[in-house]
């Protein structure tokens, strides 16, 4: 009871001086002023009326949402296509042929091509994000098999190393290994975060296990730029505009694909393959 | 216009902003439209996440709450509740050293200046500036009314 009593009072006191605040306290202030004037006293509590939200704050609002919304829209719908400069990249005569970094199974029913761009950010989202699900669920389950293929743009100035990078990491074995490393770390060697992005794959070379001399000398003599070219050309002569780029079924993907696209165009390519019954080699000689 | 419907207004700008930048962070857009400055350096940095989200879908948030409160705070229910105009200057500064922080990563660790990063931080500072004199106007008032 007594609990209540110091509550109850406290209500009583609290509640009426909230509500009537301003008038109780204001009247005297305002007691001796004509009330029509237009200007109100600084010192005044601010009144409540309902003419305190006028019309053109929605309008201004609604104005805000309408450009904001139109202006998101048209960068959403966009194409992402980077034709204009992709033809100024150049360098694909006489290249020989096209030649990418398989990851899978050499036989798998499905063969995903990957045209990317070492600096390009989609690139870097879909290797670090997405990518590793389709490796786990789709490569490693022998469903699919994916080629890497050098689409390296001109308007990023470190790319064409990073690619010379990781086909000198191939000559050892471990172009995965670099791949993976080159786009994770992305942030700190693209063209427009150093001009030398050397000894970042140096370091990255020594941390994926490279023989790093043999590494590097093959990345100062330039000597994949070749191999470069040539899958850059096999890309442009395919059509490919813009990073990264995925075939699948000799159908062309551009942009960025999550996991459950790549996993529904891989599934029907499959289905459409018409598999051969019981060609499974050695496992099928076990089934009787 | 009250100071809480400019809060309001600069919110629902800067709402957009940060979800430009998001939309661009998760793929949807390709490029950022960004004539001065490097936005793809800074918003593919490893600082452009935050408690694994990245920065700018947690400045969505925030534009999103800031807004809230103070589209709430023009209601007459409300206008006089002097806890809206804390709360405003309360998150507002909150913003304003988040942006701090990323502009001095901009400036000092990533060298590359991204321009909705900045017009973003400008807003969030302009937030906090009206909160503060929204505020004032209790604390005049109960100067005033006490002398």
């Amino acid at each position: 009871m007594h609990l209540y009593t110091p509550l109850l009072a406290f209500a009583s006191r609290t509640l009426p001086t909230q509500r009537t605040r301003n008038p109780s306290r204001k009247m005297p202030a305002n007691n001796d002023r004509p009330r029509d004037r237009n200007v109100p006293p600084r010192n005044t509590v601010r009144e409540s009326s309902g003419s305190n939200r006028p019309k053109a704050f929605f309008w201004i609002l609604g104005l805000i949402a309408l450009v904001g919304v139109a202006a998101l829209g048209y960068v959403a719908s966009k194409p992402k296509s980077r034709a204009a400069e992709v033809r100024d990249v150049a360098d694909t005569t006489n290249s020989g042929p096209a030649q990418g970094y398989l990851i899978g199974k050499v036989d798998a029913p499905v063969k995903i091509l990957e045209y990317a761009d070492f600096e390009c950010p989609s690139c870097g989202g879909w290797a670090t994000v997405t990518e590793p699900d389709v490796r786990t669920r789709i490569i490693n389950a022998g469903l699919a098999n994916l080629t890497y293929y050098d689409f390296p743009l001109n308007q990023h100035r470190n790319t064409l190393a990073a690619s010379n990078a990781a086909a000198c990491a191939d000559e050892q074995g471990k172009f995965w290994q670099m791949h993976d490393r080159l786009f994770q770390a992305q942030d700190e060697w693209n063209g427009e975060a150093t001009e030398q992005p050397k000894p970042f794959f140096k370091r990255y070379a020594g941390e994926v296990g490279l023989d790093v001399p043999k590494w590097e000398a093959c990345f100062d003599a330039r000597k994949y730029n070749k191999r470069i070219g040539a899958n850059l050309a096999d890309g442009l002569r395919r059509g490919v505009n813009s990073t990264p780029t995925f075939v699948i079924a000799n159908k062309l993907y551009p942009g960025m694909r999550t996991y459950d696209e790549i996993k529904r165009l891989v599934d029907s390519a499959a289905a459409t393959a018409s598999p051969v019954p019981g060609a499974a080699s050695s496992t099928s000689a076990t089934k009787k | 216009m009250t100071k809480r419907m400019i809060v309001a207004a600069l919110a629902l700008a800067g709402i957009f902003i940060a979800l430009y930048l998001t939309l661009y962070k998760l793929g949807v857009i390709g490029e950022l439209s960004c004539s001065i400055g490097s936005c793809e350096t800074v918003n593919t940095s490893k600082w452009s996440r935050f408690l694994g989200l990245p920065v700018a879908a947690w400045g969505v948030l925030f534009y999103l709450d800031v807004f809230a409160v103070a589209l709430i705070g023009t209601l007459p229910r409300f206008e006089n509740e002097r806890l809206i105009s804390v709360v405003l200057v309360a998150e507002a500064a909150v913003g304003v050293l988040f942006s701090a922080w990323l502009t001095y990563l901009e400036l000092g660790v990533i060298h590359a200046i991204c321009i909705w990063c900045v017009t973003s931080a400008v807003i969030v500072t302009l937030i906090l500036v009206v909160s503060l004199a929204d505020l004032r106007d209790f604390r005049v008032t109960d100067a005033g009314l006490g002398a």
